[in-house]
């Protein structure tokens, strides 16, 4: 069955390193977002069932994104992918509903380790 | 230097330049908010190809009103050479001397003290950031005192820059819940925005 991938971050090189790092062979059909607001619409459209969520961003971030995800009971298992790697960050993002935090610069190992952990690929 | 250099970046890019900054300036914020046990705001770094004369309208993170104190630290490697410049609002340095207890009165020593100890901190993990990501090895000068107690325009001019156009990556930090604020600045040469470039490339076409 094909996954709806999300992947959103103000960067279009960091979407494309995100892209690249998927799975080989991993059946999905992504989307891009540049910030939190494109990202809840995508989620909305049943876009985004796993999102790659970066923290620092214009107009909407990602933590307000997580929040926004939590209050409306929006159905994404959200992966944080982001440069800001201060432990109360984790935190505050674990505590907001993600399912885990991957650091910056992301690459194929630890997207794979983790999505086999949680049991989504 | 060959006045007819003519160097440009084009919006793919600034963006990777930003990305990289990103990551770098996350990997120092993370030691300064183990070091002071605070949570570091992180910007959005701001990449610009400016001439040098432009630098100081070019900063946002600082007013060119405050009174600054900072310092600078040159670098090269792979061809690649620049300064990196720290610049702190002398407002600051009360809540850093508390974060730090470093006790004793706050006068000009101390405050250098806090200046080069925060420098040394994190511009040494910023540049070790991004020279992973673009696997280059940069080694680093001495840090210099560029002035306390003055305003923009003098500590900037107080750099006799060699080059005229400059890659500049600025970083805003601010620490969540206390009165500091300071400008992690890069500054690449002309020269090397072409190994710059060069690299950016290999990262792109990846």
């Amino acid at each position: 069955m094909t996954t709806p991938v999300l992947i959103c971050d103000d960067s279009n090189f960091a979407r494309k390193q995100m892209a690249r790092s998927l799975p080989d062979g991993w059946d999905v059909d992504i989307t891009f977002a540049c910030n939190g607001e494109e990202a809840l619409q995508a989620i909305k459209e049943g876009k985004g069932e796993v999102v790659f969520l970066d923290l620092t961003m214009p107009v909407m971030d990602g933590f307000e994104t997580l929040a926004n995800i939590k209050s409306q009971d929006l159905n994404a298992m959200v992966i944080v992918v982001s440069g800001d790697i201060q432990p109360e960050a984790r935190q505050r993002v674990k505590s907001l509903g993600a399912i885990d935090f991957i650091k910056k610069p992301i690459n194929k190992n630890k997207a794979e380790l983790i999505l086999k952990e949680f049991g989504i690929l | 230097m060959n006045p007819t250099l003519n160097v440009t970046i084009t919006e793919d890019q600034r963006d990777c330049y930003q990305e990289i900054s990103n990551v770098a300036m996350g990997q120092a914020a993370d030691l300064l908010a183990r070091l002071l046990d605070v949570h570091v705001i992180l910007p959005i770094p701001v990449v610009n190809l400016l001439e040098v004369n432009e630098l100081r309208m070019a900063l946002s993170g600082i007013e060119s009103t405050d009174s600054v104190s900072g310092v600078c630290q040159g670098f090269i490697g792979n061809g690649i050479s620049g300064e990196a410049l720290l610049i702190f609002n002398d407002a600051s340095f009360g809540d850093i001397s508390k974060l730090l207890k470093y006790g004793g009165e706050l006068d000009n020593s101390l405050e250098l003290e806090l200046l080069m100890d925060v420098a040394n901190i994190l511009i040494g993990a910023c540049l070790r950031g991004i020279a992973e990501q673009l696997d280059v090895v940069f080694s680093q000068g001495h840090p210099i005192v560029l002035g306390q107690h003055v305003n923009l325009a003098e500590l900037i001019n107080a750099n006799n820059y060699r080059w005229t156009k400059t890659l500049a990556v600025e970083i805003n930090y601010k620490i969540e819940g206390f009165d500091i604020n300071c400008d992690l600045l890069l500054l690449f040469t002309e020269e090397a925005i072409e190994a710059l470039n060069t690299k950016i490339n290999f990262l792109l076409d990846d």
